[in-house]
């Protein structure tokens, strides 16, 4: 028996209005694989990207993550994904631990503190710890980002537009963790390739909402638009 | 339900750190009740039949500009959506957001009764009264948090809830003005007024209840 792939998209579109965002795309990746999705504003990135998140519901198609559908099976989705997007999505008259025991809470993570813990002392944020989000720069904020998406080790990682706000140090360890770290699948949209190009196994280029395979090596995803 | 009290906490950690919401709730709710005051001494001797109008107005408009906020900060700081992703029921998302928005209210609606007790010369804090404001601010903390959700998306939201709350909560301030009025021995007329405020509540809380994972799709 195979197992299911981690993103598995299906005919999927979505409009909004008279315009039409995705057209009918297919897309398939393998378990463990990272793949770049590139291409202009309001290409369809973020959009493809909010449906497999459960944010937004697809007009047709389907979509499914670790063999569950995004729409009718969004709890077991959602158990599964860590999303990071431009913005860090913290509460910032919350410290940094707080929030992370906060995610950790709603995503019932065992050991929450010891978890939380680690994370704060590898991005570096541990002395900062008892801070106020609001206080810190925005490359923290990202980092801090990095730790909210990853603290329930998702299966597979949603990034859009990873690194904006970041810092050089901040870039070093999104890579490091992207070239290194294979409990997870990563489906990231990016404009810059450049940033990509060290760890993805294949670019998939975004246009008027149909997608391409760009570069790359196209064994891990399989597409159609 | 974990779920719901961690929202619930977070939220309440929230409202003590971040006070400017609740605080410009609370100084409307005070400022009016002084208002009142003041303008009723005036002409009249016996204020009584005038304090259900000036308890539940006050209690409206104070928990539509705190419901508000509630869910600003949230859209602001992309943290609504951040909720959205987490593995639970989204009605568990909903029931911390009321709870918590009905604990801050409750104690903007005691502080209230205090001060009108003082300066209307009325006992006001009493069992009954208590039950009915709180059963009626359950009933409009449970619409108002669901239309407040619905405005995440709009750039006039803070326009968007009052339209919106207001007209649907005439059915709830006749109904918490008369069964107040009858704790207080002002004549209201002989209507169930007490059910209408529990089954307008009960009405609300489960519709919104349900509407709630609806209206947070996009």
């Amino acid at each position: 028996m195979t197992a299911a792939p981690a993103i598995e998209v299906r005919g999927l579109s979505k409009r909004y209005g008279a315009s039409t965002v995705l057209n009918a795309v297919d897309l398939e990746l393998a378990p463990g694989s990272k793949t770049a999705l590139v291409g202009a504003n309001g290409a369809g990135k973020s959009t493809l990207l909010a449906i497999l998140s459960t944010l937004v519901v697809p007009n047709d198609g389907r979509a499914r993550i670790a063999g569950f559908d995004v729409q009718r099976e969004g709890v077991e989705v959602r158990r599964r994904i860590g999303v990071l997007s431009h913005r860090p999505m913290l509460y910032e008259d919350l410290t940094p631990l707080e929030n992370l025991l906060f995610f950790s809470a709603l995503y019932r993570v065992p050991g929450a503190h010891a978890r939380a813990e680690a994370f704060l002392r590898l991005l570096g944020l541990w002395s900062r710890r008892a801070e106020p989000v609001s206080v810190l720069s925005r490359g923290y904020h990202q980092r801090l980002g990095i730790a909210r998406a990853l603290i329930h080790s998702p299966e597979v990682l949603l990034l859009d537009e990873p690194e904006t706000g970041l810092d050089g140090e901040g870039m070093e360890l999104l890579d490091g963790l992207m070239l290194h770290e294979r409990s997870f699948t990563v489906l990231a949209a990016t404009h810059r390739v450049d940033r990509v190009e060290g760890w993805a196994d294949a670019v998939v280029r975004v246009s008027h909402g149909r997608l391409d395979i760009d570069g790359g090596r196209p064994r891990t995803a399989t597409m159609a638009g | 339900m974990t779920g719901a009290a961690a929202v619930v906490r977070k939220d309440l950690m929230l409202l003590w750190r971040h006070r400017s919401g609740w605080l410009s709730a609370g100084t409307f709710a005070t400022m009016s009740v002084l208002t009142y005051s003041f303008a009723f001494d005036l002409v009249t001797d016996d204020v009584r039949p005038l304090l259900p109008g000036v308890l539940w107005v006050t209690f409206l408009f104070a928990g539509i500009i705190a419901c508000s906020r509630s869910f600003a900060d949230e859209v602001e700081q992309g943290t609504f959506d951040a909720m959205l992703l987490a593995p639970i029921p989204r009605t568990s998302l909903y029931v911390g957001k009321v709870v918590a928005n009905l604990v801050a209210l409750l104690s903007i609606e005691l502080a209230v009764m205090v001060m009108a007790t003082i300066l209307f010369n009325t006992t006001l804090l009493t069992v009954e009264l208590a039950a009915i404001v709180a059963v009626g601010t359950a009933g409009y903390v449970t619409l108002t948090t669901l239309l407040a959700t619905l405005g995440t998306r709009v750039r006039s939201r803070e326009v968007l809830l009052p339209v919106l709350a207001l007209p649907l909560l005439v059915p709830l301030l006749i109904a918490g003005v008369r069964a107040t009025g009858g704790v207080l021995d002002v004549p209201s007329g002989d209507g169930p007024w007490l059910l209408l405020l529990v089954v307008f509540t009960i009405w609300s809380a489960a519709g919104s209840a349900l509407l709630f994972p609806l209206v947070v799709e996009q």
